[in-house]
């Protein structure tokens, strides 16, 4: 049984999602979750969730920052308040969150996502024994060792199938500080659309914004397993996300529509790569390549 | 008289036995290692269980403790073995492991019982929860995140009683640590298992497009470019903030450093902490501390996360706005007080006619002008140009064996 889960940006969209079939919606907000196409209130949260359990659809939210105390502090509220409104799970990656979780007794199941720092099935393993209910893999990893992951742990590995990943978040205001010392009038945000390329290498287009958790620098090209998706199938890669975190509107809508009608063509036999793979390409936007990430590497390619 | 304060452990890095043994003899009270799997430092020169056994003998002896870093974030395979490793340092008497990764932390709890576990920070721990959670866990000590700041620090100390190291002093990751992969995109290798090609100190072009992708760059000529390179961090100034924080151990970077960096920054740290807690009202910050470190800076110094977020001036845009003036000239090896004459093995070239300085534990310095040199055979030479060459120079000033000699650039 395939799973695609995509992120949401709007209540509408939201709805858009669960029309074209997507299984699982993940939201959140800024304070509380990193790097989500828009940060939405609880209010928004509570009518997604009403609308996905309609749909007999889930949602995730992102409670995955990296805390500070004073984040810590209101995180036993906003956990009661999601569990209140009755959000399937959240995704965790601080161990405090977890701490606070266990305290409060909460039914509110947690999924971990550390980002870059999920490698192996030991590592899900220890998360597994303190109550995980699944984990997001980190980006930078090959087929073979998700592969390998997900047949040594007992709980389904996410992983992300299409969209942008993170390779870099600093607490720093890095582009801001720098326009201050270049005495640039510039604005730092998502919206501002910036890019930052190698030296060596000026081809390479990789997003970067700030926003209230700091920094972020996506890959230079969005993730797309679209060509491999019958493989990761075979492999027991089962669990989809889609990140929309760069991408607005009903493009999105459309192309996760387009991975449903993947995991359905998959399903019933009837898949082939090469038209899945042209519709892809049709609706990309024309300022992001699409690749395969590190998943085609072999595991001792990047050490 | 003032009240005496608690004093915390003043941890060095040491990247080999030679620099393990400098550090503790300039006054660190523990260092910390890598051995030869498992560590983040695959380029420093990481130690066998013999030099361990070395190190701890020499480290035990003088009341100094010894930790190893194996803060790799492991993929499939790359924990194999480490359970028998674990047992090793336990067993060898290490003082303690420093670790990030979960699957690592459970191997180590199971396989090695009684070893003390560190937290690493490379995991990020940025609350006081998430320290109340490794110390159920079994935890003796969490390094926080370098992005904690004096305030939080503060409030973590007073809601949990776990073993609290902070950074001082060093180079830092202007990410979150481990929270960046540049290195796995741009060089294919793998940041978090030991391969950081520090891609954030590199030169980027910053370009927005248009909606026809064209690029079109925000760096006009002769603008600098965009970088991510952070300044190094140094609390030199702020010690009685660090101290009565309550901070366990207090961490100084860099086991890829050389000796005369390690011996001066533990030098320089060993004096304002003792010369804090002695008298603490009647303290004064002596700016010839700070002067001492800038001898073998490499970047400019500033507080990090401590008391602001970075601004512009802890980034690094243009060429450094300041560099080392001092460079290490030798070590002395023997002293003959009846001569006046030093044995000093050479480490860089000096020669006849040089202003240098040695300077010893205890943050002693003797200045002086190199007005003879004589070679192993008792022939005067003009230079020492020789890598490791014994030579013997005459002192006005008496010297020990381990001090060191540096010199002007």
């Amino acid at each position: 049984m395939i799973e695609v889960i995509a992120t949401a940006e709007s209540v509408n969209q939201a709805k858009a999602l669960l029309t074209v079939g997507i299984d699982t919606l993940y939201v959140g907000q800024d304070q509380f979750g990193l790097r989500l196409p828009k940060s939405l209130t609880l209010d928004e949260i509570e009518e997604i969730v009403q609308e996905a359990h309609k749909f007999q659809k889930r949602l995730i939210v992102a409670v995955n920052g990296l805390m500070h105390n004073h984040h810590i502090d209101d995180v036993p509220d906003y956990l009661s308040k999601l569990d209140q409104i009755g959000v399937d799970a959240i995704t965790v990656g601080d161990p405090g969150v977890i701490m606070t979780l266990q305290e409060l007794n909460l039914s509110l199941p947690f999924i971990y996502d550390a980002q870059t720092m999920v490698t192996s099935a030991d590592h899900i393993s220890f998360w597994v024994k303190r109550g995980a209910i699944g984990a997001v893999a980190a980006r930078e990893l090959t087929l073979i060792e998700l592969e390998n992951i997900q047949n040594n742990i007992s709980v389904p590995l996410e992983v992300q199938v299409y969209g942008p990943t993170c390779i870099h978040q600093s607490k720093r205001p890095l582009v801001s500080n720098y326009f201050r010392y270049s005495q640039k009038n510039e604005a730092t945000n998502r919206e501002r659309g910036l890019f930052l390329s190698e030296p060596k290498d000026p081809e390479t287009q990789y997003p970067i914004y700030e926003d209230q958790n700091g920094t972020h620098i996506y890959s230079t090209e969005d993730l797309s397993l679209m060509p491999y998706l019958d493989r990761c199938v075979q492999k027991g890669i089962t669990t989809w996300k889609l990140d929309g975190v760069l991408l607005q509107g009903d493009r999105f809508v459309r192309i996760a529509q387009l991975f449903v009608s993947a995991k359905q063509a998959i399903e019933s036999g009837a898949y082939s790569s090469a038209t899945f793979e042209t519709k892809l390409h049709e609706l990309q936007p024309t300022n992001r390549p699409l690749g395969a990430g590190f998943y085609l590497k072999q595991p001792g390619d990047v050490q | 008289m003032g009240v005496k304060m608690k004093k915390p452990e003043i941890l060095a890095p040491a990247g080999n036995l030679e620099k393990l043994k400098i550090a503790i003899r300039y006054g660190a009270d523990a260092v910390y290692i890598g051995g030869q799997d498992y560590g983040l430092r695959s380029r420093a020169g990481n130690f066998d269980f013999d030099q361990m056994q070395e190190g701890i003998a020499f480290a035990h002896d003088r009341d100094a403790k010894v930790y190893v870093a194996a803060n790799m974030v492991t993929h499939e395979g790359d924990s194999k073995g480490s359970g028998e490793f674990f047992r090793t340092l336990r067993d060898i008497g290490i003082d303690a492991v420093i670790v990030s990764d979960p699957a690592l932390i459970a191997i180590c709890m199971s396989e090695a019982p009684g070893l003390p576990v560190h937290l690493s920070t490379q995991s990020s721990a940025t609350n006081y929860k998430t320290l109340e959670f490794w110390k159920k866990e079994g935890l003796e000590r969490v390094v926080l995140a370098r992005e904690v700041n004096m305030e939080e620090i503060r409030e973590i100390r007073r809601k949990t009683d776990v073993e609290i190291e902070a950074f001082i002093h060093g180079a830092m990751c202007i990410s979150y640590s481990g929270r960046c992969v540049l290195s796995n995109h741009m060089s294919n290798r793998d940041a978090n298992r030991g391969g950081c090609a520090q891609s954030c100190r590199w030169k980027y072009d910053l370009f927005d497009m248009d909606d026809v992708a064209t690029k079109h760059s925000l760096i006009k000529e002769g603008d600098d470019p965009f970088s991510m390179s952070a300044v190094d961090l140094a609390m030199i100034r702020h010690i009685p903030d660090i101290v009565s924080t309550g901070i366990d151990s207090l961490k100084i970077e860099g086991r890829m450093k050389s000796i005369h960096y390690v011996s001066t920054v533990v030098n320089v740290y060993r004096k304002a902490i003792d010369t804090y807690c002695s008298d603490p009202e009647n303290y004064t910050f002596d700016p010839a501390w700070e002067e001492e470190l800038w001898k073998t800076a490499q970047r400019e110094l500033a507080s990090g996360f401590y008391y602001h977020i970075p601004t512009e001036n802890e980034q690094i845009f243009a060429k450094p706005r300041k560099i080392p003036q001092y460079t290490f000239a030798a070590q002395v090896i023997d002293y003959d007080p009846s001569t006046k004459m030093a044995t000093l093995q050479q480490r860089n070239n000096f020669g006849v006619g040089e202003a240098v300085e040695f300077y010893g534990p205890g943050l002693i310095h003797h200045k002086q002008v190199i007005e003879a040199i004589w070679d192993e055979n008792g022939n005067a030479i003009d230079r020492a140009p020789n890598a490791m060459m014994i030579v013997k120079v005459k002192v006005d000033h008496p010297v020990d064996p381990y001090y060191l000699m540096r010199k002007k650039r």
